[in-house]
């Protein structure tokens, strides 16, 4: 039972994390290695929002939601929107620049100590007994939670509504998408903005779980696989993607050797790149095939 | 037209630009630093290189050592071993310190072992790692004033547990999958068994494990009545508060890294143990209201309880210039190292001495403290004992 | 091959446009570079020294690199991994058999060849970023084999490697691995530039272009991906041998992400598809973070902002690859590329021709 919980957690820190390259690549074709950084700039929000709104937890998460949104929506901006027509290998090393920048960035502004934001917001981190011998995080509840309604919410945002539809348009064919009078621009901006509020979503839950400090940013490389697994341009693909690794990892844990769950998510991926390289809902002109 | 022309003038202007360099002050005791001061590990070792700087710049406020001046030049290396390795090469070369200081991961070690070698400069660890060179016999050039040592720990760690329990102990151990660690924890595994102690389970989780609630899941199934983690602060304590949301109320033991005062206080459980050999800053010495003053006129952005370790460093180095006269060199420096005792005003449980061949120290002593919720204070469970230092 | 440049010079045999040096300013120019790495470790001192062996090592790799990502058009993030293959191959070998500089060098090339062909298969099936990621996976398990190795043997803070002797006679002196440097990195970009010039080198341009053209032209795509990804990698092993010499040591911590990072720049803000930007982005990648330094003393900002200094360094080297990035996609080359067509074009001011490469 414990280990379904574990697993159910990890799984939820996964699939929280990818959703972010999902967005991102699905709209403008473009791995954003700089999705750890952003976690990271989420968290720092929340922590620099919890002292700014002290006695007001539910503002403050509120203020660092919509910061990490604008944040995304800046980068694409300032950055992103001057890489569109380079080669998608100059669009990713652009990616990597901007986590470096802001890495030094926030050391600058922040330091290197560890910082706890749920703490600074008042709140501790219970232990809730599930069934009979089972126990789950206040923390790991809500980010199962949140990463049911990120999921929910999505599902329905590209299914249902205008926006979201232009996303999925401008995803499968930018040329004809933008004929139909669809503003990319708008559209891929929006996407950037997703991906780092829910990347940044995570990064202050997970900083809230564990502290808050910079090993943070290897965090977000570890759910790569999990994305890639599930099919780098779909959601579905991503959640499954994400269960798969993290029960990988937790059954490696528990029964074999726990040296081994660091690579593990790696040998997955390359038998997944063997055998199905586009994943498992990944579409499979996606891969250019030779 | 030669694309040549611009490598040349590259070259050129980046020896030019080396060269330029201002000459620092030639009437003071050079010292060249290399530490881990920006990267993912800079939180450990950031601090004390600059609490040390703090120190040495107190100390010339006072008037200096010998009525001189200690210059300290500062270079990161990012725990990276190529920049430890340039940055020793101009330390020595350029700025011709007569000592260099590492605060850094331990891959930085070998360049800079080298280049002290090549050199004769002494080599002095101050916040990382003591290698095996500065236990006897020591290696005539490397010194290490640094807290933790591996094997010293467990031992000191393992008699603890050992003298405060009544029952069989099951221990179990958890750590980080570093090389570093693993050969701490499996001597520890050794000192175990050699107490007559059962150990049930041992834990090594990935560097940054999202979750370590499954590395604690499979320790809790293991049984253990008590659990040692040796191994950065994130390991040690991520570990512990899963294992304590799993359910599991034992006691736990690990190392005091900087911030253990500060995260004693945040955790709050009075089962979690941590062993040191640098004072607290709640015993208020008189060593720690001036460590304040000082912090204070430094500007250090870092809570006072993280800088012990670099002001013990600073004392450190301080005492051995002191036996150096003028004008310095690096091998009296080295000299004057090699037979030096060091009275630390109570940041440790003794003297730190350095002798011929023993340049670690000769007698390690060790404090346990741990959190007392009815007091809501931290208190000390075990006052400095010693530990003799040899291998 | 080379666009003619000089006006009233016009090529009139095959011959010579393959020539690596067509004419006779630029033979001259040539030797005078040359002549002018040979003085150097003379006039330099230690630190320039130094700096100038980081360049040259760096060199090896990222030439090596610049053949797989900017001549084949295969993307790695496997570099570092390779690097550490090298190093680990030569740190073993010394450690377990005391193998002498002339035993381990092979090895790691040959280790590295093989990892280049086992990693190189997804690249028959993979394209673009899916590739990316699974040299990622090559990374991690190195990694992870090298620090079962570490544990296991009990170096926990790294292998130490004597430095190579031959005959007798040890190599030790930055100076001497000043020469010993150079010649390996003269050796592979001269290899590298008639490798490219070569049938495989077209090849991989071509497969660059357009796999499904190339493959209709007749060139195998599968052997050219191959063979980039084995030279590419026996190349980075080797530089991951001479980092073990040059260093003295070999860890883990040495080669992370961060460093896969960093050539990965070298090759961007050099100029992809150029020998030349490589070196050029090596220099620069490897000088900048001293530059920084330096001009923070310069300006006398050095004491005031040293508790930030190095988290300044850090930001800076982001923000000027993103800078290059944006404004200047064909990276040093292009720049040194434009100087030179302003110095052709004078006093006419004129755009460079499209297409000159």
């Amino acid at each position: 039972m414990q280990l379904a919980v574990n697993i159910a957690v990890l799984a939820a820190i996964y699939a929280l994390i990818s959703c972010g390259y999902v967005l991102i690549y699905r709209a403008t074709r473009v791995l954003s290695l700089a999705h750890g950084e952003l976690m990271m700039l989420g968290a720092y929000g929340l922590y620099a929002t919890a002292s700014l709104f002290s006695g007001h937890p539910v503002a403050a998460v509120a203020a660092a939601g919509v910061l990490a949104l604008a944040v995304g929506v800046l980068v694409y901006f300032a950055l992103m929107w001057r890489m569109t027509g380079e080669s998608v290998l100059a669009a990713v090393l652009a990616t990597i620049a901007l986590g470096i920048l802001l890495r030094g960035l926030m050391a600058l502004a922040f330091g290197t100590q560890t910082r706890h934001p749920l703490a600074e917001l008042g709140w501790t981190n219970a232990s809730i007994a599930v069934g009979e011998d089972a126990f789950v995080s206040g923390v790991g509840l809500v980010l199962v939670l949140a990463t049911a309604a990120v999921y929910g919410l999505l599902f329905a945002f590209l299914r249902f509504t205008r926006w979201g539809i232009r996303m999925r348009a401008a995803g499968q064919n930018p040329l004809l998408a933008a004929q139909r009078g669809i503003g990319l621009h708008g559209i891929y901006a929006l996407a950037w903005g997703l991906a780092t509020f829910t990347g940044g979503l995570a990064g202050m839950l997970i900083a809230s779980d564990a502290g808050l400090e910079s090993t943070m940013v290897v965090i977000g490389l570890k759910a790569f696989p999990a994305a890639l697994v599930g099919g780098l341009d779909s959601l579905a693909g991503a959640l499954l993607g994400s269960i798969v690794i993290a029960a990988a990892e937790v059954l490696m844990v528990h029964h074999v050797d726990p040296l081994l769950s660091d690579v593990v998510p790696f040998f997955i991926l390359l038998a997944m790149l063997i055998v199905r390289p586009w994943g498992f809902f990944g579409s499979r002109e996606e891969l250019d095939r030779v | 037209m030669s694309k040549q022309l611009t490598r040349i003038a590259a070259c050129v202007a980046a020896a030019a630009a080396l060269q330029a360099a201002p000459a620092l002050a030639q009437d003071a005791y050079l010292i060249g630093v290399s530490g881990a001061m920006t990267g993912p590990v800079a939180g450990g070792y950031a601090p004390i290189v600059e609490s040390m700087k703090a120190y040495l710049d107190h100390v010339n406020a006072q008037g200096g050592v010998n009525g001189k001046r200690v210059e300290i030049v500062i270079q990161d290396d990012q725990a990276q071993p190529s920049r430890a390795a340039t940055n020793a090469k101009k330390l020595v070369a350029q700025d011709r310190v007569v000592l260099l200081v590492n605060t850094s991961l331990s891959s930085t070690y070998a360049p800079m072992v080298a280049e002290s070698k090549r050199a004769g400069v002494p080599l002095f660890f101050a916040g990382g790692v003591c290698p095996p060179e500065t236990y006897p016999p020591a290696d005539p050039l490397q010194f290490c004033s640094t807290a933790y040592s591996a094997n010293l720990d467990s031992e000191a760690a393992l008699g603890f547990i050992k003298s405060s329990s009544s029952s069989p102990v099951r221990i179990a151990f958890a750590g980080m999958a570093i090389p570093l660690v693993r050969t701490g924890i499996e001597h520890a595994e050794k000192v175990a068994a050699s107490l007559g102690m059962k150990t049930v389970g041992t834990q090594y989780s990935p560097p940054p494990a999202p979750d370590y609630t499954p590395f604690a899941t499979k320790i809790k199934d293991a049984d253990p009545n008590w659990v040692f983690s040796w191994s950065p602060w994130v390991s040690q304590v991520r570990t512990f508060e899963a294992l304590r949301r799993l359910g599991w109320d034992g006691p736990y033991v690990t190392w005091a890294h900087l911030n253990a005062e500060e995260e004693l206080a945040r955790i709050k459980d009075g089962r979690f143990y941590v062993i040191g050999t640098n004072a607290f800053l709640e015993d208020n010495l008189p060593v720690h209201a001036e460590m304040r003053a000082v912090a204070h006129r430094a500007g250090l952005k870092y809570p006072t309880s993280y800088l012990t370790e670099g002001y013990v460093a600073g004392m450190v180095l301080e005492a051995a210039l002191k036996k150096v006269s003028w004008p310095p060199t690096p091998q009296k420096v080295a000299a004057a190292m090699s037979n030096l005792k060091v009275d630390l005003r109570g940041l440790r449980g003794g003297p730190l001495e350095w002798t011929k061949d023993n340049h670690f120290r000769t007698a390690q002593y060790y404090r346990v403290w741990r959190w007392d919720p009815a007091q809501n204070r931290i208190v000390r469970v075990q006052d400095w004992k010693a530990i003799q230092a040899k291998r | 091959m080379t666009v003619p440049r000089a006006s009233g010079y016009f090529r009139t045999r095959y011959a010579e446009d393959f020539a690596l040096l067509d004419t006779r300013t630029r033979k001259a120019w040539a030797a005078l570079f040359a002549a002018a790495l040979l003085v150097y470790p003379f006039l330099a001192g230690p630190l320039a020294l130094d700096l100038a062996n980081q360049v040259l090592l760096g060199a090896v790799g990222a030439v090596a690199l610049m053949l797989l990502t900017g001549y084949a058009g295969q993307i790695s993030l496997g570099h570092a991994g390779l690097l550490a293959a090298g190093a680990f191959t030569t740190g073993i070998l010394f450690k377990e058999f005391g193998a002498p500089f002339w035993v381990t060098l092979p090895a790691s090339a040959l280790v590295g060849a093989a990892l280049g062909l086992i990693f190189g298969l997804p690249s028959l099936r993979l394209r673009g970023l899916y590739l990316a990621v699974s040299t990622l996976a090559l990374h991690f398990i190195v990694i992870h084999l090298g620090a079962e190795y570490e544990t296991k043997r009990g170096f926990s803070t790294g292998i130490l490697v004597d430095p190579p002797s031959i005959g007798g006679w040890q190599l030790y002196d930055a100076r001497a691995w000043y020469f010993v440097l150079l010649a390996a990195a003269a050796a592979t970009v001269l290899f590298s530039l008639n490798l490219l010039r070569s049938k495989t080198g077209r090849a991989w341009r071509a497969i660059h272009g357009r796999e499904a053209v190339a493959g209709a032209l007749g060139i195998s795509v599968h052997r050219a991906k191959l063979s980039a990804f084995v030279v590419s990698s026996m190349l980075t092993a080797v530089a991951g041998c001479l980092f073990a010499y040059f260093r003295g040591f070999v860890s883990v911590e040495a080669f992370s992400l961060f460093l896969t990072i960093q050539y990965v720049a070298m090759v961007i803000i050099g100029g992809m598809g150029s020998i030349l930007g490589a070196v050029l982005g090596t220099v620069f990648v490897i000088l900048f973070p001293y530059f920084i330094e330096w001009l923070m003393e310069a300006a006398g900002l050095a004491e005031e902002l040293a508790a930030v200094v190095f988290a300044v360094n850090y930001s800076a080297f982001g923000l000027v690859m993103i800078l290059f990035l944006v404004f200047e996609p064909q990276g040093l080359v292009g720049v040194w590329r434009r100087i030179q067509a302003w110095f052709l074009m004078w006093p006419f001011k004129q755009k460079p021709l499209a297409g000159t490469k």
